[in-house]
């Protein structure tokens, strides 16, 4: 041995442990990971060409595509190729309308109680198998039914008889839901509710395939197992890695999908997807990190584009010293919204109003706006400053993030400087946090709300004393009445009116919140990408997008 | 039984206690942390959570569900995520562990390849040049996080700055072919290396003034004989001492490595089990974790018997 080690020199050995590793490389990657070749479980593979390849990042693993369970973005990010609902959402529209999709016209009795779909014939799902009203009636049987435990079973709660259901507490037959013909669905709701067709927009409520979910179980999401009526279909699915869509041709609607493949890239860190997008791999990222945005908004890739999803601070309005409502409205009327979201720099929009711009709701003129006399007068007025009580300390927490972080830090000086108010700023990671506002909100948290679907009502709803999002423990029942009464009128001019009272009475009588600004997202969309879907709901449907 | 067997099953023995023992506390840490796994931004209402709990079995008494786990566990059956719907434990390790070995042990390759001979020669040449460069790059590396030289190695390397030729040269990310491997492992592989250089240069320059070696020079064997028979295998014990923890380390994949370079290894739901609180996840991964660092452990026990005659496990036992 002595011999044969002599015999190399010492350098030539190193360069033989090298090409050691060299070769272990290459037999690793000769297990068939090819980033331009994708083995379908149904047999053969697909080459993706960058002509007809369009890579986005979906940022995470979808923790299911089962669209009855699948409550996030990146889930739904994919669904919403693969699958629709009765209705869809013009993209184009101002206010984001609704638009006919497996359902061809729908109506609704005078007091917006009783909802008649009638179904388009002739679809067909991406196996051939037809399209039936029964499999309308399944899909909502399903996200009700108890043991399917679906977090968005609420979502159909206003159906008659279909909270009883989900608890277990009435059989189906009773819940009002009825098919009056093959393809014509009764829905009954136990109130009105003006805005019900949105909620068959929302993935939750999609149609399903009972025989396909009885043949695979929990797999009948995987690639090969999978159909939908969209018009893309699920080809490959590599768990924690990437999944791909090919488009389906014999899709029925319009328009036709034009990019063959999708495929979805999972890069969790914005600044590895940057990379990626830097060096041609992914044609669209759509997260930017804070400390990237000012050199990328000069890129001509930049977008940016307004969500549908506000940030507010809200108050325990049932604590010491934040239950009274004059010292609220005094904080309300010190916090400039324009100087944090300059501090932000990110074209967030101030917000004064509960529902944000874009939407049917919005409203530029109510809320409190930046006043500093009015401001230290209601602080006078709530029993502090000179000869009154001392001022009190204030506890803000939020959820551990740059963002929230900075946000709290301009909010804590400005309420130092404007009303000399001490204010103590906490941070939990988010779970910790969920719980505590739970449990025992602090004087002022952060938080906020992304639209499920843009409804003035999804947004009004969480600060009704019966809600479940109402973390102020702010109770009002005139307002809750107006909640109601918004959510049954049909008349579009009146139910603006009902919702205006009602946004001035949460934030300017009650101040139960301080709406503090509008989110948006940023993007980077390459060049080659045409008609790309950046819109406010968040919707990403491919089939207008095309490839130079 | 042979004293050698006697030892490794009294060892396999301590590790199933140490296992259970470990499982036990994750479950109870787990319950006493804040927020569960339901706990949503869009706040479910109570009966809604209520059905969710009882479908994982979250609804019975904690006795009862630690009962379950546990008897779980003796069969083999980690369960199903919380978060990830319809997917067993079992099937997301099996996906993502591989992935993260494979980064693991490339990079523990690169680690000895590179480390050993560079303490070796750094040793032999004593307070030379070569000695005080190869011990700067050492310390550098193992003084420099890795999510400094992640980025840096790829400006470098797939930007190319400041040197444009290099521009291209590797892939910023993504696992899917040779050139992509060879960033995260270098990055991954630095840090080991580093240590195991200077591990090596320290142990190679106590055994290389000992008698034996100048006996050896004496008779006339030639340097690299005496250096890497007589020497370095005399050495080797600090080396393998820490080899035990290094290997589990760097099997189990780097959290930070896998984030850069997008690599779809297990570090990720090391991290996210727990943000998601995704119980099931986070008592499986725990004991994969424990599980490789005990086998690790005892592999490098083993191995001393083999290194240095001196060191028998089973001396204790049946006498060797």
């Amino acid at each position: 041995m002595a011999q044969v080690v002599a015999r190399f020199s010492i350098w030539r050995r190193c360069g033989f442990l090298l090409t050691v590793f060299g070769v272990s490389l290459a037999l690793t990657a000769c297990t068939g990971r090819r980033s331009d070749r994708i083995t379908l479980p149904e047999g053969g593979e697909a080459l993706l060409t960058k002509a007809e390849t369009l890579k986005v990042n979906l940022t995470s693993e979808p923790p299911t595509l089962d669209w009855s369970k699948a409550t996030d973005v990146s889930s739904s990010k994919v669904i919403n190729n693969i699958m629709e609902g009765l209705v869809a959402y013009d993209l184009q529209s101002e206010e984001l309308a609704l638009r006919p999709a497996l359902a061809e016209k729908w109506s609704s009795d005078a007091a917006a109680r009783v909802w008649v779909f009638e179904l388009r014939a002739d679809l067909k799902w991406h196996d051939g198998v037809e399209f039936t009203g029964q499999q309308v009636v399944d899909g909502f049987q399903r996200l009700l039914a108890k043991d399917t435990g679906s977090e968005y079973a609420y979502f159909l709660f206003g159906i008659k008889n279909a909270k009883a259901f989900n608890q277990g507490q009435v059989g189906w037959d009773k819940v009002g839901v009825k098919l009056l013909a093959p393809r014509k669905l009764q829905v009954t709701l136990e109130a009105p509710m003006s805005y019900f067709p949105h909620l068959l927009a929302h993935t939750s409520t999609f149609p399903v395939r009972l025989d396909l979910i009885q043949k695979y179980g929990a797999k009948w999401t995987e690639a090969g197992n999978m159909v939908g009526l969209g018009p893309y279909r699920l080809r490959a699915w590599r768990h924690d890695q990437d999944l791909l869509l090919e488009k389906h041709d014999a899709y029925w609607g319009s328009p036709k999908p034009e990019i063959r493949y999708v495929h979805f890239l999972m890069v969790n860190e914005a600044s590895t997807a940057l990379n990626l997008f830097d060096s041609g791999t992914l044609d669209v990222v759509d997260q930017i990190p804070i400390t990237e945005r000012k050199r990328r908004r000069a890129q001509k890739e930049y977008r940016r584009v307004g969500m549908l999803q506000s940030l507010y601070y809200g108050f325990n309005t049932q604590i010491e010293p934040t239950n009274n409502p004059n010292l609220r409205r005094a904080i309300a009327h010190a916090i400039d919204r324009e100087k944090i979201v300059k501090i932000l720099d990110g074209g967030e929009v101030p917000l004064t109003g509960w529902v944000p711009p874009g939407m049917f709701g919005y409203f530029s003129d109510v809320g409190l706006e930046p006043n500093l006399e009015k401001a230290r007068a209601y602080l006078a007025d709530a029993g502090y400053g000179e000869g009154k009580k001392p001022l009190p300390k204030l506890e803000l927490h939020f959820n551990t993030n740059e963002v929230h972080q900075s946000v709290a830090e301009a909010v804590q000086a400005q309420l130092r400087e404007n009303l000399g108010l001490e204010v103590e700023l906490k941070s939990a990671e988010w779970k910790s946090y969920l719980d505590q506002l739970k449990v025992k909100p602090p004087h002022i948290f952060r938080f906020g709300w992304q639209a499920d679907y843009p409804d003035p009502d999804n947004f009004m709803n969480l600060m009704t004393s019966y809600s479940d999002n109402n973390r102020t423990r702010w109770k009002n029942s005139a307002y809750d009445a107006l909640i109601k009464r918004g959510a049954s009128e049909t008349d579009r001019e009146k139910r603006r009116e009902i919702y205006r009272e009602a946004s001035r009475l949460l934030l300017e009588e009650g101040v139960a919140a301080v709406p503090l600004y509008a989110n948006v997202s940023h993007m980077l969309i390459h060049q080659r990408v045409e008609n790309y879907p950046a819109n406010a709901l968040s919707r990403f449907e491919f089939k207008g997008t095309r490839l130079k | 039984m042979s004293g050698k067997g006697l030892y490794i099953l009294k060892r396999l023995l301590g590790a199933v206690i140490t296992l259970a023992v470990i499982a036990t506390l994750t479950f109870a840490l787990l319950r006493i942390l804040p927020g569960g796994p339901f706990d949503t931004e869009k706040a479910l209402p109570d009966e809604v959570k209520a059905n969710i709990e009882a479908r994982y079995g979250l609804d019975r008494p904690l006795l009862e569900q630690y009962l379950n786990f546990m008897s779980g566990l003796v069969r083999g059956d980690l369960g199903e995520s919380y978060k990830y719907v319809g997917r067993s434990v079992a099937d997301i390790i099996s996906e993502a562990l591989p992935v993260s070995m494979e980064l693991g042990l490339m990079s523990l390759l690169l680690a000895y390849i590179v480390g050993i001979p560079l303490g070796v020669f750094a040793a032999a040449r004593h307070n030379s040049a070569f000695d005080t460069g190869a011990m700067l790059i050492a310390v550098s590396g193992v003084a420099l996080p890795s999510f400094m030289v992640g980025p840096l190695l790829i400006s470098l390397f797939s930007f190319g700055i400041p040197f444009a030729f290099l521009q291209g040269s590797l892939p910023p990310a993504l696992w899917e072919s040779p050139a992509h491997y060879i960033l995260p492992v270098v990055t991954l592989g630095l840090r080991p290396a580093a240590i195991l250089a200077r591990m090596t240069r320290g142990a190679v320059l106590e055994s290389i003034h000992q008698d034996y070696v100048r006996t050896a020079r004496a008779k006339g064997v030639s340097e690299r004989v005496v250096l890497f028979k007589h020497v370095l295998r005399n050495s080797l014990i600090p080396i393998l001492s820490i080899s035990g923890p290094l290997v589990a380390g760097l099997l189990s994949g780097s959290f930070i490595i896998e984030i850069i370079f997008a690599i779809p290894g297990i570090g990720k739901h090391l991290v996210q089990s727990v943000t998601n609180r995704d119980y099931p996840l986070i008592l499986a991964l725990t004991l994969v974790f424990s599980m490789m660092l005990v086998i690790a452990n005892l592999v490098v026990d083993l191995l001393y018997g083999f290194v240095d005659p001196r060191v028998r496990p089973e001396k204790s036992g049946s006498g060797g």
